[in-house]
C-alpha cells in the first residue's frame, strides 16, 4: 500500500476505500462477468478442480558456471521435490556470443550458465528425466532458435519425440530489448522475425512446447505497476500474433494454443490476485472478441509467476523470506500453473544451495500446509477483489491502448517510446521510497546501523570462462568443419528467403555448430541495435 | 566536490534500473552526467578519459564486479587517471566491499543506498590526489 496525504491506494496507485460492499460490483453480471473455475471468461481459473487436479509447478530458475555445475543444481533441486527446470544463463549466452568472444570472459558463468553448443545442453541434463518433467529455456529471442534446437535436438537423441516434448522458451522482445538489454543483438524489427519463426516452427512440429513465454515479470521489474503489467504483456502478445497472421502460413487455431505468459508476484497480495484474475478474463476477451477463436486450448490463460526480485532488501535479507512466502501465496490465490520462488539472497549473490532449498520448502508449505489450495478461486466473490480485478481490466485496457497509438509494440521499443515509460516508472518507484509514501522495511522504516547476521554468500566459479573456452575448442577441432560451414550457408539462405529458420539451426547445432556462429549470421545481415535508452533525457 | 561524472555497466548485463535511477538523481541534483549504458571496461575508461569527468559510476549486478573492476582499474592505471574517483553500486556482497576498496573503488553503493547518502558523498568526495575520501 502506499499513503499519499488523505489517499490510501494499492501498490500501483489505484485509490482504495476503507469497505467494500455489493454496490460497488453491481455492474458485473455474475454468469458473464465471473462465471465458474474452467468455464469462460476463465476469470475464476482455467481448470473447474484447479489445486486439486494439479499443483502447480515447482520451476526454479537456475543456473551458473559451467554446465556440469548446474547439472549438479539441477539434481539437487530435483531431489528437493522441484517438478520443472528452468535455466538461467549468462549473458554470453544470452547475447547470443561464444564464450571465446573478445570482452565476454568477465560474464562466462557468472550470472548464468554458460551455453554455446549441444554438447553443453547435453552435459546440464545428465541423467535428468527431461521425458517425465519440463524445462524452460529463459533464452533471449536472439538466441532462443539455437538455444531451443540444442534441447529439441538432445531429446531427440534420447528418443523422446519432438510432439511429446513438454517445455517452454522464453523468447519474449520486450524482455531483452527493454528490460534486461542484450547490447549484441540484431533491431527489434527484424528479431520479431525470429521470434515468430520459433513460434510457428513449435505450433507445427512439438505441438506440447511452448516457444514464446510472454514475460510482463521483467516489465513489472523495471518499475511498471500492476495493470501496466498486464496491458504491455498483451501488447506484445497482440504483436506476435499479428506477425504470424501477415505471414498467411497459419490460421490463429494452429499457434494459439502454444502462447504463455510468465507474470510478476508484487507485494500487495490483494492487487496481485485481482491482477492475475483480470489477466484471465482479458485474455479470453482477445481471444474470442479479437480474433474469434473458440478452441479453449486457446482461450485459456496459462501463466508462470516469478516473485518479485525487485522488492528484495539487501538489508535485513532474512526478511526477503516472508516476503516471497506471501508472493508466493498471491500466485496460489490467483490460480498460477507454475511458480519460482526467488531466494531470500539475490540482492547479494546468486542463490546457494540453502536459499534455493528454503525457497523450494516456502511452496510445498504454501501447497500442502496454507489450506488455501483445497478450492478454486478462494477470493472469487470477495466485494473488495472482485471490484478491483474490475479496475484493472479497465486501466490495462487504457494503457493498451496507448501502446497501440504509439505504432504498436517493435515500434514503441524502436522509437524509445517503452524505455521512455520504464524510465519514469523506475524514477516515480524510487521518489516514493525516498519520500516514504512507500515503506520498505529495513530501508526507509525499521532501519538497523549494523546488519544484525550473518549468512553464506555464494561464489561462482572463476575459472568457468576458461574451461568453457577449452570445450569449445576442442569441439572446433573434433567436428566436422566443413558441414559445420555448409549448415551456417542455410541458416543464412533460409533467413534471406524469408523461411522459417528453425529446420537449418537445427541441423546447424546436431552438427555442432556454436551459438555465436549461428547468431554472427543474423548480426551479419542486419547489424547491431542501439538501445534508445540513451536517448531517453 | 564531484560534477561531471560517467555511469556505465561494465560488461553484457543489461539490468539499468539501478545505473538510470541513480543517473537520473544525481542529474537533479545538478551534477554533469554521462550515461554510456553497456561497455566494455576499455571503452569506459577511454570515454571518461575523453570527457575528462571527475568520477565513473560502475553498475553491476552480473556477480562479475571483482574482474570487470580489476580491469577497469587497470585501464584507469595506464591512462594516468588515479585521480579520478570510482564508485560501484549493484549486487555487491558486504564481504567484498573491502577488497574492492584495496584494488582502488573509492565507495561501493549497494541496493537500498539512499540517493541522499549518494549525493552527500559526490559533495564531499574529492580526487584522491588532494585528499583521501571516506565513504559507503
Amino acid at each position: 500500500m502506499r499513503i499519499q496525504g488523505k489517499e490510501i491506494t494499492t501498490s500501483s496507485g489505484i485509490p482504495v476505500k476503507n469497505t467494500y460492499a455489493q454496490e460497488d460490483i453491481s455492474g458485473l453480471d455474475l454468469t458473464r462477468d465471473i462465471g465458474l473455475p474452467g468455464e469462460p471468461p476463465y476469470l475464476r481459473g482455467i481448470y473447474p478442480n484447479m489445486y486439486r487436479g494439479r499443483m502447480w509447478t515447482i520451476r526454479q530458475f537456475s543456473g551458473y558456471a559451467t554446465p556440469e555445475e548446474t547439472n549438479e543444481r539441477f539434481k539437487y533441486e530435483y531431489e528437493m521435490g522441484g517438478t520443472g527446470f528452468s535455466i538461467a544463463f549468462d549473458a554470453v549466452t544470452e547475447n547470443g556470443l561464444d564464450p571465446d568472444d573478445e570482452g565476454a570472459e568477465a560474464d562466462v558463468g557468472r550470472g548464468g550458465v554458460n551455453v554455446c553448443t549441444l554438447k553443453d545442453m547435453e552435459t546440464m541434463f545428465k541423467d535428468l528425466p527431461i521425458d517425465k518433467i519440463s524445462t524452460a529455456v529463459i533464452a533471449s529471442p536472439f538466441s532462443a532458435c539455437p538455444l531451443s534446437a540444442m534441447y529439441f535436438a538432445l531429446a531427440e537423441n534420447r528418443g523422446i519425440r519432438l510432439r511429446e516434448l513438454d517445455g517452454t522458451t522464453q523468447n519474449d522482445i520486450l524482455l531483452f530489448t527493454a528490460c534486461c538489454h542484450i547490447p549484441a543483438t540484431i533491431p527489434p524489427r527484424h528479431l520479431i522475425d525470429l521470434c515468430v519463426d520459433l513460434v510457428e516452427w513449435s505450433a507445427q512440429n512439438a505441438p506440447k512446447w511452448h516457444p514464446v513465454s510472454f514475460a510482463s515479470y521483467n516489465y513489472r521489474e523495471n518499475g511498471l505497476n500492476a495493470y501496466q503489467e498486464v496491458a504491455l504483456l498483451f501488447a506484445n502478445a497482440i504483436e506476435y500474433i499479428e506477425k504470424e497472421l501477415k505471414r498467411n502460413r497459419l490460421h490463429i487455431e494452429q499457434f494459439a494454443p502454444v502462447l504463455s505468459f510468465h507474470m510478476a508476484a508484487h507485494n500487495d497480495i490483494l492487487e496481485e490476485v485481482a491482477k492475475f484474475r483480470a489477466a484471465r478474463r482479458m485474455w479470453y476477451r482477445i481471444m474470442k472478441e479479437r480474433y474469434g477463436v473458440s478452441d479453449p486450448r486457446a482461450q485459456v490463460f496459462r501463466f508462470h509467476v516469478q516473485t518479485s526480485g525487485s522488492t528484495h532488501t539487501y538489508q535485513q535479507p532474512l526478511n526477503n523470506i516472508v516476503r516471497i512466502a506471501y508472493q508466493v501465496l498471491a500466485a496460489a490465490l490467483g490460480g498460477a500453473q507454475s511458480i519460482h520462488a526467488n531466494s531470500f539472497d539475490e540482492a547479494i549473490c546468486l542463490p546457494t544451495e540453502l536459499s534455493v532449498l528454503i525457497s523450494m520448502r516456502t511452496q510445498q508449505i504454501c501447497q500442502y500446509e496454507s489450506g488455501v489450495t483445497v478450492t478454486a478461486d478462494p477470493l472469487g466473490g470477495s466485494y473488495y477483489v472482485e471490484w478491483l480485478t474490475g479496475e484493472i481490466e479497465r486501466r490495462a485496457w487504457e494503457y493498451m491502448a496507448r501502446v497501440e497509438a504509439a505504432g504498436g509494440l517493435v515500434k514503441a521499443l524502436e522509437s524509445g517510446w517503452i524505455h521512455r515509460e520504464f524510465f519514469r516508472a523506475m524514477a516515480d518507484y524510487q521518489k516514493e521510497i525516498q519520500e516514504g509514501t512507500r515503506k520498505v522495511v529495513g530501508v526507509n522504516c525499521y532501519e538497523m546501523e549494523e546488519e544484525p547476521y550473518q549468512f553464506p554468500v555464494f561464489r561462482p566459479n572463476r575459472g568457468s570462462a576458461a574451461i568453457q573456452k577449452a570445450k569449445l575448442a576442442r569441439i572446433r577441432l573434433e567436428r566436422d568443419n566443413e558441414e559445420v560451414e555448409k549448415c551456417i550457408r542455410e541458416v543464412r539462405g533460409a533467413t534471406e528467403r524469408g523461411e522459417n529458420v528453425m529446420p537449418s539451426v537445427i541441423k546447424a547445432v546436431k552438427a555442432y555448430a556454436s551459438l555465436g556462429e549461428i547468431c554472427d549470421v543474423w548480426r551479419d545481415m542486419y547489424g547491431l541495435w542501439e538501445v534508445p535508452i540513451l536517448k531517453i533525457e | 566536490m564531484v560534477k561531471k561524472i560517467l555511469m556505465a555497466k561494465p560488461g553484457l548485463d543489461g539490468h539499468w534500473r539501478g545505473a538510470m535511477v541513480v543517473s537520473a538523481a544525481l542529474r537533479d541534483a545538478g551534477l554533469e552526467v554521462i550515461y554510456l549504458g553497456n561497455q566494455n571496461p576499455e571503452a569506459i575508461v577511454h570515454s571518461a578519459f575523453q570527457e575528462d569527468v571527475e568520477a565513473i559510476g560502475l553498475s553491476i549486478l552480473s556477480a562479475g564486479h571483482i574482474d570487470l573492476i580489476e580491469q577497469v582499474v587497470d585501464c584507469m592505471r595506464k591512462k594516468g587517471m588515479e585521480d579520478v574517483i570510482l564508485v560501484v553500486g549493484g549486487t555487491i556482497p558486504g564481504e567484498d566491499i573491502p577488497r574492492l576498496k584495496e584494488m582502488g573503488v573509492d565507495a561501493v553503493f549497494p541496493p537500498g543506498s539512499k540517493i541522499e547518502r549518494i549525493l552527500e558523498y559526490f559533495k564531499q568526495a574529492r580526487k584522491r590526489s588532494d585528499e583521501p575520501t571516506a565513504g559507503g
